[in-house]
């Protein structure tokens, strides 16, 4: 095993990790619980998401930073093969988690900051905006990493 | 930790011109540098490839990030009166237009 395989299933388990804390900062946000929950759904729905937003960040910073370690080897090894395969597709996928995930960084100093405590109600909707689409930033790259990772398979 | 006030508008504007300014940076390929992966060379600005593809997306990355701090820096600056009528929700409705626009600019991947 090299060492960029290492890296790809650290990026892959600290991705795993930030899809946890962001969904449930999500629905927290979107469904929040109004009853105390006894449900696995309703004990989920009723983190309290604040608590998560440090971590969402330096989740999001760690797994951005690995992708980008061993994105030359993607760049290198893997692209050239999945444009040979005619997988346009799969690329073009590929290519929206780049700039998705660049757009989720340029986002996190204004995420970092309505989520502080105590969080102001006024911008209740602006971070309710911004989780959600940290959300969708972090659900696609996942989908996408995970499907492009899958097509040469593991350790190829 | 409580940052200042100026610290709102400085990260609003700082994610509105970064956004903006990335995509913007990836249509006209204005990389601060360029990653040879084949060679692991970095030179500045936009190089053409050599031995193998060139990377521009570091460039395009940091690029963005400096336009952005200039940007959200002097915003930080501006009177108080000002700052609190930029409205708080360009920070993700930006965004998420250069989202949309980047799904139009790489549709031909989907419609081959």
């Amino acid at each position: 095993m090299n060492t960029t395989t290492v890296l790809l299933i650290v990026h892959g388990l600290l991705a795993v990790a930030l899809l946890g804390a962001i969904t449930h900062q999500t629905v927290s946000v979107w469904a929040p619980a109004r009853k105390p929950a006894g449900s696995f759904v309703g004990r989920f729905r009723s983190v309290a998401g604040a608590s998560y937003a440090n971590a969402i960040i330096v989740l999001y910073v760690l797994t951005f930073t690995l992708g980008s370690i061993i994105y030359p080897e993607y760049r290198l090894e893997a692209r050239v093969v999945v444009e040979q395969m005619g997988l346009w597709p799969q690329t073009g996928a590929f290519e929206l988690k780049e700039h998705f995930a660049a757009v989720g960084l340029g986002a996190l100093p204004v995420y970092w900051y309505f989520w502080r405590q105590p969080l102001a109600a006024e911008h209740a909707r602006t971070r309710a905006m911004l989780t959600a689409m940290l959300a969708f930033i972090v659900w696609w790259n996942f989908l996408v990493g995970h499907i492009l990772n899958n097509i040469r398979g593991f350790g190829s | 930790m409580t940052p200042p006030r100026s610290f709102a508008v400085f990260a609003v504007v700082f994610a509105v011109v970064f956004a903006i300014t990335y995509v913007i940076a990836v249509e006209k390929n204005y990389a601060l540098f360029t990653y040879h992966p084949a060679t692991s060379e970095f030179g500045g600005g936009v190089e053409q490839p050599k031995d193998g593809p060139a990377m521009y997306w570091y460039g395009w990355l940091a690029t963005s990030a400096i336009v952005a701090l200039i940007a959200g820096a002097l915003a930080a600056v501006l009177p108080q009166g000002l700052a609190r009528r930029i409205w708080s929700g360009w920070s993700w409705a930006v965004p998420v237009c250069v989202m949309v626009a980047f799904c139009y600019i790489l549709r031909q991947y989907f419609l081959r």
